[in-house]
């Protein structure tokens, strides 16, 4: 038994070893997807594999998994008869073993106090490249297979002992593009992660070990506390909602385009299972298939947990293992949220998201009043060429937006669900790369129409000032994210290719392409749905919207029923008229 | 040359007085006039010079910091401005970097579009786009369309424009004509660039800081013009100055243009404050410890020098801002922070706060709610009858009340809930002192902790036994450390330069070429203060990171003229930096110059000393002895504790703890095993147990 003083103590100090080694990581990384877009994650581990504690700065993709990735380690070195001793550090990034897609690569430093082992702390981070068909580790949307998708990590010993095993990076170094960036980014994992092991160690040490064990279990029970008081508070009964992603826009085959994502919330007490039946078969041969373990379960936690427990009514709460007690996740063996090894993964980002959203439509029915309308999806896009310092990679996380809340208007451009990445500053983009940004703005005349209305979408324009490539993987070019309560939905992303006076209208997934320098892309991004009906949203607003040039008067007066004068003032009586 | 430093806080207006010739100090504390600060002030400085026996007319400098600029971006209270940008990017302010302020949230509001600096319809865009190659124009700057939007904004009512160019950092000269045809059209308009205040590159943070800029220009300008008023009709030619988040002064003029520098006016003095009383002991390694009520702020003082933060590292209120400032690290932990159970029985404290009204439990104005401060009453730490001087009675069975009812909820009895709050919060001030130091590379032990503000003193001892901190000192007067800070530094004065060069490709003509522009720029700004140039000393410095690299750190640039071996020796410092910040160094890497930086320091006269304590001797310093409850080896126990008056203490006679010392601004707090030593230059030293 442990006084609540001390579970509050050791709890804090988790916490700091979990930001100290997410913050070194991301401040000595090299590759701007770790640097700037932050799509990183750090944490610490129990030795039962139970997350204790994770870095606040990373995307929550990255972080979430971990645990998986632990115990994913754990069955494959079991299977091989390998076992884990002081000084070890491993690599592990295999989609069916707990990662959540293969670039996703984790560095992991099992702790040890004599030969007992007490935790561990790791550290996963988005590489630039992990050595695919075509340069980079994004938009690989044409690989047939998990062997296509680039090198398989299940459980490699990088640190033997304390040991460097040279052949492993060596091997790294021979098969991944950019190996200066990318290696040296592996490194500061290693770096960051065994910042973190000594760290625990002091602690555990501060403590002892029985007390230690006994603070954490009280924290794990405190966490699951609060998640089933949450779910108690919610009616008994099951909610279902679908949604649906492009796919392919352009495939022959309708096995591979418009495909169904399908989620049962089901709430029974103080439990929560989520069933994601009614979600379409797995496509076989191309990577848009969700990891069940590191994937598929991180968008329902993530969701579940930003909505009965959101941090801007709740404050902080501890992430950790707890949290995820109370709900159950199942997924029929085949489909696109449970695939089969070897069906590929790499481009899952797009539809795990989409799979958060669902979650929310499905909850949407039970509390109304802490949704959003549907978000809008996001795309990636892998630029890359030649220069005289050799081969250059740069991945580019274009941004969605969020639907209407009850009482407030959906988040503009921004990162949505499952992602919370930055993007890269236009200045930082153009001194070190021959590229260029020509316009980056919000998108105007798009909006999901509410009382409360929709985020608005972006438009960014990108330049290549030399010959290169590009690869692209998103979503969200077919279906339109719903409005809710009333509310209308919003509008689709869109991408044009211009090359010369040639615009192309560009599928929402692109296999890496030749492109010569002066070629453009121009992104319109998505509008999240509207809440509400368009028609009870205050007067005023939709005159602020058409001030700002967001909205024109005439959209005013078809999509809200608000008249306005030629100076642009609300006319009472003409809006009275329009919303009898 | 006497001096009058002024720290408005939230609650109180902290002054003092200081004659640099005789050597005398007056201190003095009003209660802070929230809708017009300069009300506080102008009647602090009335009573503070009377009580001096000095004439305000007589008063040669008035050296101030202030919140007005902090306050207004917080309740985002500024004025209506506009914005004047490059063609293609209106939004850079509202899109920010795409990413959300909370992971875990629907509900969440993000700040820059639910607050805008600059509302959109005031946003307009002009032709015109320079090139991260600085010599290219690729479109050129349309000047009618400036004129266009400068009469459009001036129409719709703003009161001052940003301009904001992309790589405006490079190449100022769009951003400078754009601002000339702005004033011409509308003279009275408050106008600032981006080039000018932040010239870095990062064009969201740096429009972001423009905009704050001119968001609140108005209302600084007017207030330092009040101020200069109401000074000038009490007979006072004083020059004015501000104290800068850098820790630098400012003359009015500077911080009139650009206000954006004072966002940590109050907290930088501060520091200055707790490193010059370390310095009197001749403690040069320091951790500046200043609690407050609601919030504690952390300051890293090495060999004698102030750390300033990284310009990624500065915010305000969720915004970025790209001005220097010192890196002061700040926590909702402070003596009205509120310890309570959450729905699922996790016992926290902080970083909620029971502020100045209601307060604490013990303050009798209302408060319900168990604080750190009832903690300390509770466990005989504070005496009620001595609180603030004895000028405020603290109400005991209030503070024993809610701590009584925390403790049930707890499972616990009141004394081990009382201990419990205050061991929670001083383990969340050791967490945030270790994230600047152990985490840093800096070890603790070789540090000094100097314990200032109301509740610093409190808490010291404790926090710094945690960290193993082997010292805390505690100042002549805690309470108003920040004040005294004001009149302890110089002029400052700084510009920045981004370079993007590789370090192996460098020209150190090149380099050598830029500071001397640099030099030029800030001589010019001297002599605008009436200053002579040759009285000032100028530093360069660099920010360097490893080619690939997304986060710099700073080093100094050798003296002398610059050549190949001193780009080497300065390359060689930042991996020395890097593997010590970080634990980890890529010694073969390529090693990218991202940013130049020149600091112009012109001497002002500072204060020196305090007058010296005569000294007493225990006997007499003994106002009585009470319980007071610590935590030994052996579990929570009742001490008999001696309260000392510390004006009566012996000078260098070491005291055991445990101990309780009682001034007018702070109580200190001794612990069992620990030894008090007043010292001759008017602070106090505790030395922790071996």
């Amino acid at each position: 038994m442990v006084d609540p003083v001390t579970v509050s103590v050791i709890h804090g100090a988790l916490e700091t070893i979990a930001v100290e080694m997410g913050f070194k990581l991301m401040r000595m990384a090299h590759s701007s997807i770790i640097r700037e877009s932050e799509d990183f994650g750090a944490a610490i581990i129990d030795r039962h594999g139970r997350g204790l504690a994770e870095s606040a700065q990373s995307t929550p993709l990255q972080s979430g998994p971990i645990p998986g990735y632990i115990r994913g380690i754990k069955r494959q070195m079991e299977k091989r008869g390998e076992t884990l001793r002081p000084g070890d550090v491993i690599m592990h990034n295999d989609p069916y073993g707990g990662a959540s897609h293969g670039p996703d690569v984790a560095f992991v430093v099992p702790v040890f106090i004599g030969e007992q082992l007490v935790g561990f702390t790791a550290t996963t981070a988005h590489h630039l490249d992990i050595g695919a068909l075509t340069p980079g580790s994004c938009g690989i949307v044409d690989a047939i297979d998990a062997y296509a998708e680039g090198l398989q990590f299940k459980a490699i010993k990088v640190y033997d002992r304390g040991v460097r095993v040279e052949p492993v990076w060596q091997i790294l170094h021979d098969n991944i593009r950019a190996p200066e960036l990318v290696v040296g980014d592996m490194e500061a994992q290693v770096a960051a992660a065994r910042i973190g092991a000594e760290r625990l160690l002091d602690l555990i040490g501060r403590y002892g070990m029985a007390t230690f064990d006994a603070a954490c279990e009280a924290a794990l029970a405190h966490t699951e506390k609060l998640m089933r008081q949450a779910i108690a508070s919610l009616p008994d009964g099951s909610w279902t909602a679908h949604t649906f992603i492009d796919g392919f826009e352009d495939s022959d085959d309708p096995a591979r385009r418009d495909l169904r994502i399908q989620a049962t919330v089901t709430i029974a007490g103080d439990s929560l299972t989520v069933d994601l039946t009614g979600t379409a078969p797995q496509v076989s041969d191309r990577p848009i298939n969700m990891p069940f373990e590191g994937t598929v379960d991180i968008a329902v936690w993530l969701t579940i947990r930003s909505i009965l427990l959101d941090t801007a009514v709740f404050g902080h709460i501890p992430v950790n293992e707890g949290l995820t007690r109370p709900i159950t996740i199942t997924a029929p063996k085949g489909c696109l949220a449970n695939p089969i090894f070897p069906a590929p993964t790499i481009a899952r980002f797009s539809p795990g998201n989409q799979l958060a959203d669902t979650v929310m439509k499905a909850l949407a029915q039970v509390v109304p009043e802490r949704v959003s309308a549907g978000i809008g999806n996001l795309r990636v896009m892998a630029f890359s060429g030649e220069t005289a310092d050799g081969p250059w990679v740069h991945m580019e996380i274009f941004e969605g937006s969020y639907g209407g809340r009850q009482g407030s208007d959906g988040m503009d451009a921004v990162d949505t669900l499952f992602a919370n990445t930055r993007n890269n500053p236009v200045e930082d983009v153009e001194s070190h790369l021959p590229l260029r940004v020509r316009r980056y703005e919000l998108r105007e005349g798009a909006v999901g129409a509410g009382r409360w209305r929709g985020g608005l979408g972006s438009v960014r324009e990108f330049e290549l000032l030399a010959d290169g490539g590009v690869s692209i993987e998103g979503d969200g070019h077919t279906y339109r994210p719903w409005g809710f309560d009333g509310g209308s939905d919003g509008h689709t992303a869109n991408m044009q290719l211009i090359s010369g006076n040639i615009s192309t209208n560009m599928p929402s997934k692109m296999p890496y392409r030749r492109l010569r320098a002066g070629d453009r892309f121009q992104c319109a991004g998505p509008a999240g749905g509207g809440y509400g009906p368009p028609r009870q949203r205050d007067p005023e607003s939709v005159r602020a919207d058409v001030l700002d040039g967001l909205l024109t008067s005439d959209a005013a007066r078809t999509a809200f029923g608000v008249a306005l004068t030629a100076t642009l003032a609300v006319d009472v009586a003409g809006t009275a008229l329009l919303r009898e | 040359m006497r001096m009058i430093g002024i720290d408005v806080g939230g609650t109180f207006t902290d002054l003092v007085f200081a004659d640099t010739g005789s050597g005398q100090v007056t201190i003095h504390k009003v209660s802070t006039t929230p809708a017009d600060p300069s009300q506080g002030m102008m009647t602090g400085m009335e009573q503070l010079c009377a009580r001096a026996g000095v004439k305000l007319s007589d008063i040669d400098t008035v050296l101030h910091a202030t919140t007005i600029a902090t306050n207004a971006v917080l309740e985002h209270n500024g004025c209506e401005a506009g914005m004047i940008t490059t063609e293609g990017f209106r939004d850079v302010l509202h899109i920010g970097r795409h990413q959300r302020p909370q992971h875990y949230s629907i509900r969440q509001e993000i700040p820059w579009q639910s607050q805008p600096l600059v509302k959109r319809r005031h946003r307009l865009t002009v032709k015109e786009r320079l090139t991260a190659d600085r010599s290219t124009v690729l479109e050129p700057l349309d000047e009618a369309g400036v004129r266009n939007a400068a009469r459009v904004l001036k129409a719709a009512g703003v009161e001052a424009i940003a301009i904001c160019f992309l790589f405006s950092y490079l190449n100022p000269s769009h951003e400078k004509r754009a601002a000339a045809i702005v004033r011409e059209e509308y003279p009275a308009c408050f106008v600032t660039t981006s080039s000018d205040i932040a010239p870095q590159f990062r064009e969201f943070e740096r429009f972001t800081t423009a905009a704050m800029n001119a968001f609140i220009g108005p209302k600084v300008r007017k207030y330092i013009a009040r101020l200069a008023e109401e000074l000038a009709a009490r007979g006072l030619t004083a020059d004015l100055r501000i104290m800068r988040s850098n820790g630098g002064i400012a003359t009015a003029a500077l911080i009139g243009a650009l206000p954006v520098l004072t966002l940590l006016s109050g907290p930088a003095a501060g520091v200055l404050g707790g490193a010059w009383s370390g310095a009197l002991s001749g403690r040069k390694n320091l951790i500046t410890f200043d609690i407050g009520g609601t919030s504690a702020d952390i300051g890293i003082v090495l060999n004698g020098g102030f750390i300033e933060s990284a310009a990624r590292d500065t915010q305000i209120g969720g915004y970025p801002v790209l001005v220097p400032m010192l890196d002061i690290h700040t926590i909702g932990a402070g003596g009205g922070s509120i310890a309570h159970l959450d729905t699922a029985g996790a016992f926290r404290v902080g970083p909620r706060s029971a502020g100045a009204v209601p307060g604490p439990a013990a303050y009798g104005r209302g408060g319900t709610l168990p604080t750190v401060t009832d903690a300390n009453l509770v466990l005989g730490r504070l005496d009620a009858a001595h609180f603030l001087g004895g000028g405020m009675r603290l109400d005991e069975a209030a503070s024993a009340k809610v701590i009584g009812e925390l403790a049930t909820q707890l499972h616990l009895n009141a004394q081990a809930a009382a201990e419990g709050v205050l061991t929670v919060i001083n383990a969340n001030m050791a967490n945030a002192i270790r994230s600047r130091t152990v985490e840093k590379g800096l070890d603790p032990r070789d540090f000094c902790l100097v314990a200032f503000g109301g509740a610093g003193p409190l808490h010291g001892a404790e926090v710094a036994a945690i960290l193993g901190i082997p010292e805390v000192l505690v100042p002549s007067h805690p309470g108003i450390c920040s004040a005294m800070g004001l009149m302890t530094t110089d002029l400052k004065y700084d510009t920045v330069r981004t370079v993007f060069a590789r370090s192996d490709r460098l020209d150190p003509a090149t380099l050598a070429a830029d500071f001397q522009a640099m030099a030029g720029d800030l001589e010019a700004q001297v002599r605008q203060d009436g200053i002579d140039p040759a009285a000032a000393t100028f530093r360069r410095a660099a920010d360097l990171r490893y080619f690939g690299q997304g986060y710099e750190l700073r080093v100094d640039v050798p003296d002398g003229d610059l050549d190949a071996a001193k780009l080497t020796e300065m390359v060689g410092d930042f991996h020395a930096r890097h593997a010590t910040e970080y634990g980890h160094g890529f010694p073969d890497k390529p090693v990218e110059v991202v940013n130049v930086r020149l600091t112009g320091t012109a001497p002002s006269e500072t204060l020196r000393a305090v007058p010296a304590p005569t000294g007493g001797s225990l006997a007499a310093a003994l106002a009585r002895r009470a319980p007071c409850v610590f935590r030994t080896a052996a579990g929570l126990r009742e001490f008999d504790t001696p309260r000392y008056e510390r004006d009566l203490l012996p000078i260098g006679e070491p005291i055991p703890g445990p101990a309780i010392v009682l001034q007018t601004d702070s109580t200190t707090v001794v612990p069992p095993g620990a030894t008090l030593t007043a010292l001759a230059d008017g602070n106090l030293i505790i030395r922790l147990g071996a």
